[in-house]
């Protein structure tokens, strides 16, 4: 996944089927009608085939906006 | 940026990214979703799993091959209750296509360590007892073709090697329960095993059960096994509607052999085992010998000049030989044309062919100016050829029936029936020339797999294009309310095997035929006649007095519009669904259209109805 911030929303634009540059980083997840099991699992796969990185749904629960997802990604990222 | 439906349909070809169809999935179905003609079913998963995954990405790869799906999902592991206890959700859903995704996670129990060998029978037969009494119920009652998922190997290996070849072993025990599986789909009809201890291997172990799925999300396959598996079900999915090609169309310098035959002479091409890459060619050909010997039509389209192209056949290391191929373009014409005329010549549709070339500017320009085409990306280096063809899985078939492996023949063959007929002046003394012989009667066991396969993909000569799976027509022939006849034709130049199908369904005094089709192999050679005299035989025996014939106009049966018209039915006027009703009164004495097709003895074995309803009902 790309860590560059804008990279990550135009991807996490498509995950989520939104037309690119919808997403602005501030959005709350619980809000975004695509934001199920199934673009979790997208985004944790991603994370792991783009970047190497680990993630577990159990991190996720503490995210509570798309900027949040990136703060994890970018974490794992350099911790790895 | 607009996305066409074309760019997505290249997007999921291989060589694909994986990453990018996990992340642009939502988009790509809406693209998907805006082809026409999509063919429709409705498919039952049932999990020993979570398989939301396997729905989403089932329904993208189905949508490429042109199937819309309707779904239904059973609760995460209910696979067994939903059938058990006949789930009315399940019931009332009346799936066309069941399939159950178990996984090794749902073996029950696995052997104790050191467990006797007649124990771990015992255990096997338990184990195939109680997915035998789910696949016999889907069968019984739901009457859907059932696709079953082998087992994958467990991830963990607490004994080692010894896991393989002790009896107790779970990789032993796992590889014997497949072979029992195996078995089961040898011996039934409509049953076809999903294979994924193969998929799990190609994907590779490690990649196929990641441990965080399954604890998160009880995932038995990782997202991006989930792809390599639903592009498997997809396949044989799409070979049940018939939607597999038939023909391979190949170029030849530097495809099916090192070298370019015209400047280096047939004495100086790369091919044999004496050479690296000559073996790599010579690997190739005997790829392509495999798909033709089970029935895959040949054609060659190459630029080149005839003599010197067919030339090449005689290198002493070529597995291919000239009459493997049922049609031969080698000339300067540009390759779209000549694959045209391969077509025409064969009386297959363009949907029905694949190109494979090395040379990336004539691939795409048949890409670009035939799109039906299915023009795979092979590159330019022959080793990846196969895997790539095997990657499509242009080719998979339900089954392999005897039909399949005579149609080269029949091919070659047609080519001598062509040139008969040139000798004629008159086509009734062709015809005559031919000593057709007939076999008709209604549908029998032995040729329920052809007859599924022919109604899902005639196209041309079908009166209504409609589609019936497996076990829809294993149920009309077991039916006495329908009328349904077979139609195999053989002449002197060898057997054309089963080109006719007709399911009529009768109400009291009149039969509505509801489909009718042709293979094109025999179009002109009267057996339309052929069938219709026995269709009328049928009505008399059954003191049925009229026939009602439905034409729905398709964009490829424009062929048959005329059809019911020549056969002296009357118009009777238009149905809502933009169809024609044709009549026909059924006379007391009926002359025989057929002129020059002798119905065989068999034929009338075959049009006795108690004889064949007994024989339909032993096979179910």
């Amino acid at each position: 996944m790309p860590m560059n911030r804008d990279e990550f929303l135009l991807e996490m634009d498509e995950i989520l089927d939104l037309p690119a540059g919808t997403l602005r980083g501030n959005e709350k997840l619980e809000e975004l009608q695509n934001w199920d099991s199934t673009s979790l699992i997208t985004f944790i796969a991603l994370a792991e085939s783009n970047n190497g990185v680990s993630i577990s749904p159990g991190q996720i629960v503490t995210c509570a906006t798309v900027a949040d997802l990136l703060r994890l990604a970018q974490a794992e990222s350099s911790a790895s | 940026m607009t996305t066409l439906p074309s760019d997505v349909l290249k997007s999921v070809r291989f060589p694909f990214v994986v990453a990018d169809i996990l992340r642009k999935r939502q988009m790509m179905k809406r693209e998907l979703l805006k082809q026409t003609n999509l063919v429709p079913t409705r498919i039952a998963i049932l999990g020993g799993s979570t398989t939301t995954e396997v729905k989403s990405m089932l329904e993208l790869f189905l949508l490429a091959q042109g199937i819309q799906p309707t779904f239904y999902e059973s609760g995460y592991n209910r696979y067994s209750e939903d059938v058990q206890f006949e789930n009315p959700d399940l019931w009332n859903f009346k799936p066309s296509i069941v399939f159950i995704h178990t996984t090794w996670h749902n073996i029950s129990a696995f052997p104790e360590l050191l467990e006797a060998d007649v124990d771990v029978e015992q255990r096997i037969r338990r184990e195939m007892g109680r997915f035998e009494f789910l696949w016999e119920k889907i069968h019984a009652e739901l009457g859907a073709l059932i696709i079953q998922n082998n087992f994958d190997l467990p991830g963990l290996r607490p004994l080692g090697n010894l896991e393989a070849s002790e009896s107790f072993g779970r990789v032993n025990f796992v590889l014997r329960l497949n072979a029992e599986f195996a078995s089961y789909a040898r011996n039934h009809s409509r049953f076809l095993i999903n294979d994924i201890l193969y998929l799990s291997a190609q994907v590779g172990q490690a990649e196929w059960f990641r441990s965080t799925y399954w604890y998160s999300f009880h995932m038995a396959v990782s997202p991006i096994g989930t792809v390599a598996l639903a592009r498997n079900v997809a396949a044989m999915v799409k070979s049940v509607y018939g939607k597999s090609k038939k023909c391979l169309v190949l170029d030849l310098d530097n495809t099916l052999w090192g070298g370019v035959i015209g400047d280096d002479g047939v004495q100086n091409l790369i091919l044999g085992r004496d050479h690296p890459v000559g073996e790599a060619f010579l690997d190739f050909q005997r790829y392509v010998k495999g798909l033709q010997r089970r029935g895959v039509i040949l054609a060659v389209c190459s630029k080149n000049d005839l003599e010197n192209a067919k030339e090449g056949f005689s290198h002493p290391d070529s597995v291919l030989k000239l009459e493997d191929f049922s049609a031969f373009k080698a000339n300067w014409d540009p390759k779209p044309d000549n694959i045209r005329a391969i077509a025409t010549e064969l009386n297959i549709g363009l949907d029905s062919i694949v190109f494979v070339d090395d040379n990336p500017a004539e691939r795409d320009f048949v890409a670009e100016q035939l799109p039906e085409v299915a023009v795979p990306n092979v590159g330019a280096d022959v080793s990846s050829f196969a895997e790539v063809l095997e990657q499509e899985r242009y080719f998979e078939v339900e089954k392999v029936v005897q039909d399949d492996l005579n149609r080269s023949a029949y091919y070659s063959s047609n080519a001598e029936r062509s040139v008969g007929q040139s000798r004629f002046s008159d086509y009734g003394e062709f015809l005559a020339s031919l000593e057709m012989t007939a076999e008709i009667g209604p549908f029998a066991p032995v040729y329920l797999e052809r007859i599924t396969q022919l109604i899902n993909k005639t196209n041309q000569f079908n009166l209504t294009t409609r589609r019936y799976t497996s076990g829809e027509v294993v149920a009309i022939a077991q039916d006495p309310s329908f009328i349904t006849l077979y139609g195999r034709l053989a002449d002197k130049f060898g057997d054309n095997g089963l080109v006719s199908v007709l399911i009529g369904q009768v109400f009291d005094e009149t039969v509505h035929v509801n489909l009718w089709l042709m293979s094109c192999r025999v179009l002109k050679r009267e057996m339309e006649y052929a069938m219709f005299d026995v269709l009328i035989e049928q009505c008399q025996a059954r003191g049925i007095r009229k026939i009602v014939g439905t034409y729905i106009p398709s964009k490829k049966n424009g062929m048959v519009a005329s059809h019911y018209a020549g056969l002296d039915f009357r118009f009777m006027g238009a149905t809502s669904e933009g169809g024609e009703l044709w009549g026909y009164d059924v006379p007391a004495t009926y002359s025989p259209r057929t002129r020059y097709i002798r119905k065989t003895a068999d034929t009338l074995l075959a049009t006795s109805p108690s004889a064949d309803n007994e024989s339909v009902a032993s096979e179910a």
